[in-house]
């Protein structure tokens, strides 16, 4: 009897702490010892809009050089993907089947169809990455105006957030899609929206606090963001590949494999989309590890636990 | 006098034993006692807006010694679900009714308040967990929050003291930090500081209170910290040397502190069960036969 009041007295106890703390996410549990950064693809001026498809297979563009968006097979071969479209500085796979794309050059967003036929969806803006919904709500940042943006299914242009993020940069969102998330270029947070029923974006938290250099303590430089299965987030900023728990709280800093570089876009792809992809510079890296990307053109799921 | 000595027995109790974690229990301050008149414990809820879009639970508790005109003392603690439960670690309000009933504590009212979510608003959907950003984030923010927030809407239907002395801020783990950091940010509103399994690690930054510490004048604080040698070692830091710092912190800057150190893990069974002991040192220059000094 004793023995029955303890058990239901601890178990009791445990489930409160275990509300109260989530669980500990270390670097340990996505990096594999023995894996480090390899080269995936070279001869870029500046590699990014890195994102994957179903398959694993990985796509990117060479925003300052390149005149087409790239692909990296499963056996790792790089081919011309989509030919003539320079200047692309984002890239994300819809649940349509589609490639949407954030056209810098041009300020304009457009989706290519599975044969490569682009359709402009809006003019006149300053893109620089996207995130698309399942259910078909496209979301991107446009740095320099402070302005957080939305296509929605119909097609229709919206302001969901203005002057909120200095500048706006990286965007992904939880896995469950239930929350937004956008990296600042000019500050050190990054900072969560909810995903309004509607569409629209709300209750903006500066949830997470990026790690910055010791000589620019308050910018970290926060660019392309990622989404893993377990629903830690992913940011390539100044200080390297940061890695933040489903809480906000920092779990640590994957070294950026060409310091000398910029470290700008970062995805999961490759088998079981298991490899960490990041463009840094001319060249995009891999590395293997423990956990796989979110998908968010397949249907939104719960973070699992680790 | 009586009751500083059981204090100073139960800790040199404590840290004596070769105790296991489980081996912290709640004592007989915390079971109910024939003839020790019940507080009441109403639930409440609150949409914050210095936190926006969250909401979030808490409890009062009103001893039934609370009379109107006679502002009461406060006790404020974070995770405040885990405070209230009957069943818990702590049973903070069977502590205050045995102890406000002993003229060990003066009439206090309790604030349990729940770290706040922000709602999913779809079916599958989880809410964004507010806690860590609350609770480890080094700024006056959460204090405001109770300061513009919780302590004005509680104080429409009661009175409660303006002396810091008798205003205690209480948590556990990251609700540890948060109650030094109220208490570092705002001294004139809060007094007195308990911290169990307290998080002075690099989760947000937390870390950096030793050092902060020595740097700084004083400031009118009373720090009561509890830790565990076999708390945990991990990704934001290690917990009892953490908080050993801290201690060492606070008694080169002259600080009015006590540190127990047992043998518990990262839990609240130990901090616990000396949590009617800690109350007493807390308000050890309390006088009953005096309310007023």
């Amino acid at each position: 009897m004793k023995h029955q009041c303890l058990l239901a007295f601890i178990s009791g106890f445990l489930l409160w702490v275990g509300n109260a703390n989530s669980q500990d996410m270390p670097l340990s549990q996505v990096l594999i010892e023995g894996e480090g950064w390899e080269v995936a693809a070279e001869g870029f001026d500046f590699a990014d809009g890195l994102c994957t498809d179903a398959d694993g297979n990985l796509y990117f563009s060479d925003v300052k050089g390149g005149t087409a968006v790239y692909k990296v097979d499963l056996e790792g071969t790089m081919s011309e993907f989509i030919s003539d479209a320079p200047g692309i500085s984002g890239l994300q796979w819809g649940s349509d089947g589609r490639l949407y794309a954030c056209v810098a050059r041009e300020q304009r967003v457009v989706v290519f169809d599975p044969e490569g036929a682009e359709t402009e969806l809006v003019n006149e803006v300053r893109p620089n990455d996207l995130v698309v919904t399942h259910d078909g709500n496209l979301y991107f940042t446009m740095t320099p105006t402070q302005e957080i943006r939305r296509i929605d299914p119909e097609g229709k242009m919206s302001i969901v957030s203005e002057g909120v993020v200095t500048k706006p940069n990286g965007i992904t969102l939880s896995r469950d899609q239930g929350t937004l998330a956008v990296s600042d270029h000019g500050g050190k947070f990054v900072w969560a929206f909810r995903v309004e029923e509607d569409g629209t974006l709300g209750h903006p938290g500066n949830y997470m606090e990026m790690r910055t250099p010791v000589a620019d303590p308050e910018i970290a430089r926060g660019d392309g963001m990622a989404t893993d299965v377990h629903g830690r987030y992913y940011v390539t900023t100044a200080e390297g590949l940061q890695m933040f728990d489903p809480t906000g709280r920092m779990g640590g800093v994957i070294a950026t494999p060409d310091p000398e570089s910029m470290l700008v876009s970062v995805c999961f792809a490759g088998p079981d989309h298991a490899y960490l992809y990041v463009a840094n510079g001319g060249k995009i890296y891999r590395r293997k590890t423990k956990t796989s990307g979110a998908l968010f053109f397949q249907k939104p799921k719960p973070a699992e636990a680790p | 006098m009586k009751a500083q000595l059981s204090f100073l027995l139960s800790f040199a109790l404590f840290s004596s034993l070769p105790a296991k974690d489980e081996d912290y229990a709640p004592g007989t301050d915390a079971m109910p006692k024939e003839g020790v008149p019940r507080g009441a414990v109403t639930k409440h809820s609150w949409e914050s807006e210095i936190f926006p879009g969250t909401v979030r639970d808490y409890w009062v508790y009103v001893p039934s010694q609370y009379k109107e005109g006679n502002p009461a003392s406060l006790l404020i603690c974070q995770d405040g679900g885990g405070f209230v439960r009957e069943n818990g670690a702590f049973r903070a309000p069977t502590v205050l009714d045995n102890l406000i009933h002993a003229g060990d504590i003066p009439v206090t009212i309790g604030i349990f308040v729940n770290p706040g979510v922000v709602p999913a608003v779809k079916e599958g959907q989880q809410p964004r967990k507010n806690r860590s950003f609350e609770y480890d984030t080094l700024s006056d923010q959460y204090a405001r929050f109770l300061l513009e927030e919780i302590l004005p809407e509680v104080g429409k239907s009661y009175q409660i003291t303006n002396d810091p002395a008798n205003r205690v801020i209480c948590g556990n783990s990251s609700g540890g930090i948060c109650a030094f950091t109220a208490a570092w940010e705002r001294p004139a509103a809060f007094g007195n500081v308990i911290s169990h399994i307290g998080s002075f690690t690099n989760i947000r930054g937390g870390h950096v209170y030793p050092a902060l510490i020595r740097k700084s004048e004083p400031k009118p604080i009373r720090v009561f910290l509890q830790d565990g040698e076999n708390d945990l070692d991990n990704l934001h830091g290690n917990w009892p040397i953490a908080n050993e710092q801290m201690a060492a912190a606070l008694e080169y800057a002259g600080y009015d502190y006590q540190f127990v150190m047992g043998t518990g893990k990262h839990s609240g069974r130990h901090g616990g069960a000396i949590f009617p002991d800690t109350l007493r040192w807390i308000w050890r220059d309390w006088n009953a036969a005096d309310p007023e000094n």
